[in-house]
This record gives structure tokens, C-alpha cells and sequence, in this order.
């Protein structure tokens, strides 16, 4: 048979075919890939955004003009009408409620006010009326540092994009409060371009890099609790320029990060009634949350805080973030088929008693306070107080880890009992060696606790003179806000915001 | 001599072969066309992320970004965390007919998409039914066999396991009881991101 070379020869126009042949193959080759590209491209373009706004744009209805339904939600955060048995999103005075609260933190600024969060979208507000935050008016400052603002707005990541973390949270209060007027919103989750989950507060990606893990790494439902987490954890200020810190660095359990305040000599304030060297847990609600079932058995926050719902058909996630309490249809019906009523009682269930304990445990505590005063006043040596007063800083300290979580009870009630239990010890020791002290001193009676029955009769008893605070605060509220409230729109009509559709 | 050992079949093939080896003055011009097609070959098998389908993970089927609200009502169900798409959607009474109808409706997929032949609203075939509800009961066998646990669930007859499909009465799942496009705007599925390398973009910007 004849090679090809042959019959080309014989036949050239056949050469010729072959060489059309492969430009035809190649060119829909080509088509083809270029169609693949073009469709993979339309995944990115699924929404036809109305505007466009840069990564800072702090204000929530700018984004929300791209997406109306989850900002619709997010607006709905200002409700305050669900009331659980325990907490909800309604307003409570914590402290009315449970005036032990004042006691145990005596001398320091949640003993003025403490009341249930309320919903994203007030957070600048309710910070602006809290007494913690003082009233810097009349050439006064506040008692916070700037590091309070740190997880309140959107305005955040954009101050610190402009001057870095660590100068952000130099300075007193006041000092910011022109430049953070947005509540808690779109860009403190989402990146602008692609709506990912982001995490843009440094204090988590440091505490997170500090055990060598890199969250870049992470998975989309892993985002779902950490872009919770930046906020809702653990944290302290440190040293002169308070900086945001989590103290993770041995391990996220109640022992690690009592180990870990103790190796560093931390503590946020002297008791006013001890004097023992106190460290206020704030809300580890993600380290309690990681200790429970729901989130071994992979569960994110977003699944039942901010469940997927419907809404003229269409399935989107509901931004209005609230107890899962609200929609036991969308969140524990999702997994459990009982009836609504069973679910609730099975969580008021784990409340109700691990609420029991931390009562019980309030009142060691508040007995302990009292207990030591009294042996100052009868002249006791620091070296003699010493070990007493630390039992008081770590016993306190694990009453806080699950107590200002308001979730604790639920997302980990095993975890929240086991703490109760070792704390109940610590106070117990406490307060064996108080009454030895006391003894040795010649004092060999119960040590009375005064009548601390509502909130005022126990800020009597720390010494607070609630009437000048509020008077103060109300003067702020007048003279200060407005100014920075008029300071941000001057800033913000230079937004830079383009209409996109006609 | 080694031409002459090998059976009549290969025979041919090396003379097919050799039939195909262009003249010494085409060579040159040959292998650059031969470079090109095959290039664009691999280019179309790696825009297209063809490798990804052999894998189990969910973020596959994704791939075509109108799989998405099917993608997001999964992440959003009690299933998310026991099953994958292929746990349910494929058969696995075997090995050879698991891969077998992997293909078959994986190529039908890609050849719709392809063409843009798409519904908006996707909708399960016969056979697929036919899989879903074998699939319904290789995980929850007991539910419909066990005498004990039957007790607790009366409408689990012979019946209605038989004539009818789990989800006619559950109907909610996993992906809730419509699913399209339009139905699940701005959902956020793990769609492929750019095939252009970082290190790429960076030289380019």
C-alpha cells in the first residue's frame, strides 16, 4: 500500500483537506472553550447590582440597595418585642433582675448599667446611652478607651484601613465617636465584590495565626461562625495602648485562658468590696458554643440564628438575627421532628437548670466579697489575703465564662454545669479560707451581707451616685451626639457611590 | 522481523500508523497543528474542571452555577451533614452501575448545559426518581422494614412504600418543594472561581 506521502503526492488537494479539516476542529475547539468561559462567567454576574460601593461604605442601605430582601431583615434587627424566658432581643435591665450582678462587679462600669443586647442595628445607639461609656462632655473623658468601638459599625474596618489597628484603639471614647455612627452591618461580614464572608477585625486572625492556623484556609461554613466570632468571643485590652487581644493562646476551655490571664498578671479592676484582682469574662459565646453537640455535629451560628427562609417563594438567609427561639419551624424543625412545644420546653429545660446553679453560685460569691472586706477592715495582711482573693479572681472569673454568655445554657449545657461545679469549689475555698483569716483575727461570727433586694438598695451599697451619672449622660446625649451625628453626614456625602442602572 | 511476530490486528494498526506519518517536508507544520489542537484540548478539560467529576464533593455540581439553589437548599437541610449530591443522586448497588449512570447523566448535564438547553426549573427524571428512592432506602431501611419501629409509624404501609415515593409526604427534602433559579437569588454556593492563576493576575495588574 502507498504511504500517505505517496498519495498526497498522487493527489495533493488531499493534504489540503487535512490541513482545513484540523482548522475547522480547532476553531469550534475554540468556541467551545470560549462558551465555557462565558458561561462560567455568568455565575458571577447571577445579581444585577444597582450600585456600586467600595469595601468601606459603612452605611448598610447602600448595600442593601443591591440586595433589598437580606437588608430588609438586617433592619429588622430593631425590633424589640420577642421575649424568651430568659433573654430575647426585648429590653431588660439586667441588673434590676438580678441585683447580685452589682455586687460582683463592684468598682467597675457594668456595676452602672448591664442590660440585654438588643439587636444589630442598635448597637451605636444603646453604646452612645450606656452609663459604661461615661459622658465626655464639660472637658470631661470618658473611662473607656477607643477599643470599645472596635466591634459596634462598620465604620471600624474602615478607620482601620485608613490607620491601622493598633492606632485605632489608642485615645479615649469620645475621640471616635464622630467617626462611628453605622451599627453593626454588611461590610463588618461581606466583602463588596463577590458577597463572600469576611472577617475584617485583626483580633481573630491573630489569635488564629498565633496557633499557626491561617483563615484563609477556612470553608464556607466554617466563615459562618467565624465572621460571629470576631466579635462574639472572649477578648481583653492589653497593655498601655489596648489592644484587642483573645486570649486563645493555650486553648479556648474556662482553665486555658484562666491560665493564661494568671501567667500574665491580668486583671481588668480591683473589687470595690475585696479588692481582689478581678478579670471579667465578656461573652465567650463561640468558645461555649464549640464545647457543645450542635457544633460537633458541624452547625455554624448562621444555621439557627439566621435560618434560610422564604419569602414569596424565594429561599434567602434571614438576616434578622435573633434567638433561634423565634422560628423553632426554621431552625430546630430543620433536624428534630418533635412538636414546637417539646423543643422549647427541652431548651428552657437546660436553662432552668443550669440557671439554678449559677444562682447558688452567685450568692458564695457575693457572701465571699463581703466576707473579705470585713477582714480588711478587722486589719488582715495582704500575704494573709492573698490566696483567698485569688480564689475569689478564679471562682468569679468561671461564674462569668458561662453566666455573660446568654446562650451558654443551650449551646453547651454539659460544658456550662461542669464550670458551675469547679467554680462552686473554688468559692468554697475561698471563703474556708476567709473564715480562717477571720477567726485568726478574732472574728468568729457569720459575716453579714446588706440588703442588696433591688438594683438601687445594691448600687447604694457599692457607692454609685446613679442620679449625677444619668444627669451627666443626659447632657452628653444633648450637647455631644448631635455634633457627631452632623460630622458624619458632612463625611459621608463624599462617599463615593455609582448609580449602575437607568 | 518484530512486525511479523505481532498478531494480524496490531499489523494493522502499524500500518495505519505509518500511513499517517506525514512527508519530511510537512513534518514541521504538522506537529505545530497537531500542539495546537491537542493544547486547546487540555485548555477546554481544564476551564471545564473535567477532572473534578470523578470526586464525590458537592461543590462539583456547581460547576454549572445553574445547580446552585439545588447546591444551597442541600446546605441549608439536616442532610448537609450525611450525604454528598452522589450519595443520593447515584446508584450504589454497584460499582459498575454506580460510574455507569454517573456518566450517562453527568454527559447528558454537560451536553444541555452546553447547548443552553436548560429548564429555569429543573426537574428530577424517571430514572433519577428511580435512584432517589433506592437511595431513600438504603439509609432508612428500618423506617419502612423494622415490625418495631413501623408501630410508631402507621403510614408506612405496604402501600405506600411501595406505590409511592418517600417524597410525596416529605416533601421538604432535602431541598424544600420548589427549587429554581429565581427562587434562590443571590445564594452563596461554592461557584468556580477564575481559572487564571494568582501569580498570573498579580504580573498583569
Amino acid at each position: 500500500m502507498a504511504t500517505i506521502q505517496q498519495i498526497i503526492r498522487k493527489r495533493p488537494w488531499l493534504g489540503w483537506l487535512i490541513f482545513v479539516a484540523t482548522v475547522v476542529v480547532v476553531f469550534f475547539l475554540g468556541l467551545l472553550a470560549s462558551s465555557i468561559m462565558e458561561r462560567r462567567a455568568e455565575a458571577s454576574f447571577a445579581y444585577q447590582p444597582e450600585v456600586e460601593h467600595s469595601q468601606w461604605e459603612p452605611r448598610s442601605e447602600v448595600w442593601g440597595e443591591n440586595f433589598p430582601r437580606q437588608y430588609e431583615r438586617w433592619k429588622a434587627t430593631r425590633d424589640t418585642s420577642f421575649r424568651t424566658k430568659y433573654n430575647g432581643n426585648a429590653p431588660i435591665d439586667m441588673l434590676e433582675r438580678n441585683p447580685r450582678l452589682v455586687i460582683l462587679w463592684a468598682n467597675y462600669g457594668f456595676s452602672k448599667e448591664y442590660d440585654q443586647a438588643k439587636g444589630h442595628a442598635w448597637a451605636i445607639r444603646d453604646m452612645r446611652h450606656n452609663l459604661r461609656t461615661g459622658a465626655p462632655v464639660d472637658g470631661r473623658s470618658s473611662p473607656m478607651p477607643n477599643t470599645c468601638w472596635t466591634c459596634k459599625s462598620p465604620d471600624v474596618p474602615r478607620v482601620m484601613s485608613k490607620i491601622g489597628a493598633e492606632e485605632f484603639y489608642k485615645g479615649s471614647w469620645e475621640e471616635r465617636g464622630h467617626q462611628i455612627v453605622n451599627p453593626i452591618g454588611c461590610a463588618d461580614c461581606h466583602e463588596a465584590e463577590s458577597m463572600n464572608l469576611q472577617v475584617p477585625r485583626p483580633a481573630l486572625v491573630e489569635a488564629f495565626e498565633r496557633r499557626g492556623r491561617d483563615i484563609e484556609d477556612a470553608t464556607h461554613q466554617q466563615m459562618r461562625r467565624y465572621v460571629c466570632a470576631q466579635c462574639h468571643s472572649e477578648y481583653y485590652f492589653k497593655g498601655e495602648g489596648n489592644y484587642l487581644v483573645f486570649p486563645w493562646d493555650k486553648g479556648r476551655e474556662v482553665e486555658d485562658m484562666e491560665a493564661y490571664y494568671d501567667e500574665r498578671d491580668f486583671a481588668d479592676w480591683t473589687h470595690g468590696i475585696s479588692k481582689a484582682p478581678m478579670i471579667k469574662a465578656q461573652h465567650p459565646d463561640y468558645e461555649i458554643f464549640m464545647q457543645g453537640i450542635h457544633a460537633k455535629r458541624g452547625l455554624a451560628c448562621a444555621d439557627c440564628h439566621m435560618p434560610y427562609t422564604s419569602e414569596g417563594g424565594q429561599k434567602f438567609t434571614d438576616h434578622k438575627i435573633v434567638s433561634p427561639l423565634k422560628y423553632i419551624d426554621k431552625t430546630c424543625l430543620v433536624c428534630h421532628k418533635e412538636s414546637e412545644k417539646q423543643l422549647m420546653e427541652d431548651v428552657y429545660t437546660r436553662f432552668d437548670k443550669v440557671k439554678a446553679s449559677q444562682y447558688k453560685l452567685e450568692k458564695k460569691l457575693v457572701q465571699a466579697h463581703f466576707e473579705a472586706q470585713k477582714a480588711w477592715e478587722l486589719g488582715a495582711t495582704e500575704e494573709q489575703m492573698k490566696p483567698a482573693l485569688m480564689d475569689i479572681r478564679h471562682a468569679q472569673w468561671r461564674w462569668g465564662y458561662i453566666a455573660n454568655s446568654h446562650g451558654a445554657p443551650f449551646h453547651a449545657p454539659i460544658e456550662c454545669l461542669r464550670v458551675y461545679n469547679t467554680a462552686m469549689g473554688i468559692a468554697q475555698d475561698a471563703r474556708l479560707k476567709l473564715s480562717r483569716i477571720l477567726s485568726s483575727l478574732g472574728y468568729n461570727k457569720e459575716v453579714p451581707v446588706p440588703d442588696i433586694s433591688t438594683k438601687a438598695k445594691a448600687q447604694e451599697v457599692v457607692g454609685l451616685d446613679m442620679d449625677k451619672l444619668n444627669r451627666q449622660k443626659e447632657k452628653f446625649m444633648e450637647e455631644v451626639v448631635p455634633r457627631w451625628e452632623e460630622k458624619a453626614r458632612q463625611r459621608e456625602k463624599g462617599y463615593d457611590v455609582k448609580e449602575l442602572s437607568d | 522481523m518484530l512486525i511479523f511476530e505481532l498478531g494480524p490486528l496490531s499489523l494493522n494498526c502499524m500500518k495505519l500508523f505509518r500511513k499517517l506519518i506525514p512527508p519530511d517536508q510537512w513534518k514541521v507544520p504538522v506537529i505545530i497543528i497537531l500542539g495546537i489542537f491537542i493544547g486547546l484540548g487540555v485548555y477546554a478539560f481544564y476551564i471545564s474542571k473535567a477532572h473534578s467529576y470523578l470526586s464525590d464533593d458537592p461543590s462539583t455540581c456547581v460547576n454549572c452555577h445553574i445547580m446552585a439553589p439545588q447546591y444551597a437548599t442541600w446546605a441549608h437541610s439536616a442532610h448537609r451533614e450525611v450525604t454528598n449530591c452522589n450519595t443520593c443522586h447515584v446508584p450504589h448497588d454497584n460499582v459498575f452501575n454506580h460510574y455507569y449512570f454517573k456518566a450517562k447523566d453527568g454527559l447528558r448535564h454537560a451536553t444541555i448545559f452546553t447547548l443552553r438547553n436548560e429548564p429555569q426549573v429543573i426537574e428530577i427524571k424517571e430514572a433519577g426518581e428511580k435512584v432517589v428512592q433506592q437511595n431513600c432506602i438504603r439509609c432508612h431501611e428500618q423506617l419502612i422494614k423494622d415490625p418495631e419501629l413501623l408501630t410508631q409509624r402507621t403510614h408506612h404501609t405496604i402501600e405506600t412504600r411501595t406505590d409511592r415515593r418517600c417524597w410525596e409526604c416529605h416533601r421538604d427534602v432535602p431541598h424544600g418543594r420548589e427549587n429554581s433559579l429565581s427562587l434562590t437569588p443571590n445564594a452563596l454556593v461554592p461557584v468556580p472561581q477564575s481559572p487564571v492563576p494568582k501569580w498570573l493576575k498579580e504580573m498583569m495588574d
